[in-house]
């Protein structure tokens, strides 16, 4: 069983998204908005939270700051960015502010239980569009590759095959067998390109973040 | 006798100062003349023609305009009649100032006319088309000119030492003419103040509304999609009306004209309106111009895909300095060209075949968890229209 906590400012979708969800997870508790979601993580410690990337409440910061008002538990509780938003730039806010993942509210209960799994598991989540984006980011369609391994502002020759693929809707295993590795070896470096996203300081993605106010 | 209706009592555009006589002319069947010595002589003998005059000034209306150039226009300059007569008056108060008689009357009269001519101005000229820009200019310039120079010369009459009220009338004066110098600046500092502020607001009331839109009507769509399942009727129509609601909230901030992405997505928006099914297209790269060939091919693909698998189809869209690439994935139960009827013109000819003839190639091959993945593939001509 997996505890997670629901953070959504709309009731209805709360309760839709709970009874959609599998029996391997365990609703510990839900909030609606920034306040009481900060308190809720702080007593309830979930292992992973669902979050709305827009919330009221607190200084505005919505979801992003959730998670940055939450940082010491970082290690110990996961964020999973919920968002009705097509924008890629305000799911990379909370990204960048440490959620592991990302899904659309469009998602099925199935495909959010199977994100609620990975995330928990300590791996990543991408939707596909979020790959394009992080492809167009890195500038990785251009052309450009990273030379080294810890390289944070290019990706890597796989990395960018992983993401190419992601974007064009396959999931993990699929990704591992059309590139014959294995599914443990895709989420690696799903997880290298979510700490990259991160941790990068690449001018695409700190002008939007700056512009937002995230840094 | 036949009995007529007469006139209604209207001002002509074309006026002498208000139009107040021409109209009554007109209402009346008198002659312009005859009305104009009447009003004057009801002036002078007690001064019922000149509260007639304002009376009708305030009431009657002033003839519908003919055109949008249409402008009232007044063919006698009142505001640089009014300045000369207020530079009489001016004369008249410098003069009895300085050989100690009351200058009182005369300076009000003067303030009243030099006020009142570039008030004038201010409120009908403007809007006049025989004056030219430059006698506006004049008759303010005078008008401040007027009214200073005045006030200098009363706080200089009599060797200097006027008395406190002529004193104190002369500075007055002074301040008016800088206040009526500055006046059009100020006017137009606070039309342009007041105008951004409309702007803001209007700006934020928008932003306000499509946060609410996107925190609320977004959702409750996003959560019946959800709970409609993809394939449903209910959820393509909520889908289609998350499109319509996005492309209004966000309007102006993608990029302007046809380029393959946004052609691409306007594409897979009809496909999803007539078939149940879901296209989500993701474009990287820089933008490109749409290719005919291209995006019919993969229009086709898409049709495939959304009429054969239905459910999630995914289209991914990547523009590289060495060419385009589409890819259109679908999780239906695949295809198989080889075992595909001759006549099923859909692929062969529609996809591979007119993308072979516009210089580019496609494949149809199974996806790697299942269902079917066309790849159509377009190098960039140097210099081309690719």
């Amino acid at each position: 069983m997996i505890g997670i906590l629901i953070v959504d400012d709309h009731s209805i979708f709360r309760s839709g998204l709970r009874a959609d969800l599998g029996d391997a997870i365990d609703v510990v508790g839900e909030a609606a908005d920034v306040d009481s979601a900060v308190a809720q993580i702080a007593t309830l410690e979930p292992e992973v939270v669902l979050l709305d990337v827009h919330l009221p409440g607190g200084a505005g910061g919505g979801g992003a700051e959730v998670i940055r008002r939450s940082a010491a538990l970082l290690d110990r509780v996961r964020f999973l960015a919920l968002s009705v938003s097509d924008s890629a730039e305000d799911v990379v806010g909370v990204i960048r502010a440490g959620a592991r993942g990302y899904i659309t509210k469009g998602s099925s209960g199935a495909e959010v239980s199977a994100a609620v799994a990975s995330v928990a598991g300590g791996d990543a989540v991408f939707s596909p569009r979020l790959a394009g984006f992080v492809l167009d980011a890195f500038g990785a369609v251009a052309g450009e590759q990273a030379v080294a391994d810890d390289e944070l502002d290019r990706l890597s020759a796989r990395e960018r095959e992983v993401m190419r693929l992601i974007a064009r809707g396959y999931a993990y295993k699929e990704v591992a067998a059309d590139l014959y590795i294995s599914i443990k070896t895709v989420e690696t470096h799903v997880s290298a390109v979510l700490r990259k996203l991160q941790l990068s300081s690449r001018h695409e993605l700190t002008a939007w973040a700056l512009e937002r106010k995230l840094l | 006798m036949t009995t007529t209706f007469a006139p209604a009592l209207t001002r002509p555009r074309r006026m002498a100062v208000a139009g107040v006589c021409a109209g009554l002319a007109t209402h009346l069947g008198w002659r312009e003349s005859t009305v104009r010595l009447v009003v004057i002589g009801l002036t002078v003998l007690g001064g019922a023609g000149i509260l007639l005059y304002l009376w009708l000034w305030a009431f009657a209306p002033v003839d519908e305009a003919q055109g949008p150039d249409d402008a009232v226009s007044r063919s006698v300059p009142v505001a640089a009649i009014l300045l000369g007569l207020g530079a009489v008056a001016a004369i008249v108060a410098v003069t009895l100032a300085n050989v100690a008689a009351s200058p009182y009357a005369a300076v009000a009269i003067t303030v009243i006319l030099g006020g009142g001519a570039v008030a004038w101005n201010l409120a009908f000229d403007r809007d006049d088309d025989i004056r030219s820009p430059r006698y506006r200019i004049l008759v303010r310039s005078f008008g401040a000119a007027l009214l200073t120079i005045t006030g200098v010369l009363l706080l200089l009459s009599r060797g200097a030492r006027p008395d406190a009220v002529t004193a104190v009338l002369a500075v007055f004066m002074i301040v008016v003419g800088v206040a009526v110098a500055a006046l059009p600046g100020i006017v137009r500092l606070w039309t342009e103040l007041l105008a951004e502020r409309a702007g803001r607001v209007r700006e934020e009331q928008r932003a306000e509304i499509a946060a609410h839109l996107h925190d609320s009507v977004l959702q409750t769509l996003a959560l019946i999609q959800n709970r409609a399942g993809p394939s449903s009727e209910v959820a393509r129509l909520a889908r289609a009306q998350e499109r319509e609601l996005r492309d209004w909230l966000f309007a102006g901030s993608g990029p302007v004209g046809e380029d393959l992405a946004t052609e691409l997505r306007r594409v897979a928006a009809a496909i999803e309106l007539d078939y149940p099914a879901r296209v989500e297209v993701v474009a990287t790269g820089e933008p490109a111009a749409a290719h005919t060939a291209l995006v019919a091919a993969a229009r086709e693909a898409m049709l495939n895909a959304a009429r054969h698998a239905g459910g999630e189809v995914s289209v991914y869209l990547e523009t590289s300095p060495d060419g385009i690439d589409v890819f259109i994935r679908d999780r239906g139960p695949g295809i198989d060209l080889a075992t595909l009827p001759a006549d099923r013109l859909g692929i062969r000819e529609s996809i591979i075949g007119r993308m072979s003839r516009a210089g580019g190639s496609a494949t149809v091959a199974p996806g790697a968890g299942g269902g079917t993945e066309v790849h159509l593939h377009l190098d960039t001509e140097p210099g081309g229209s690719a």
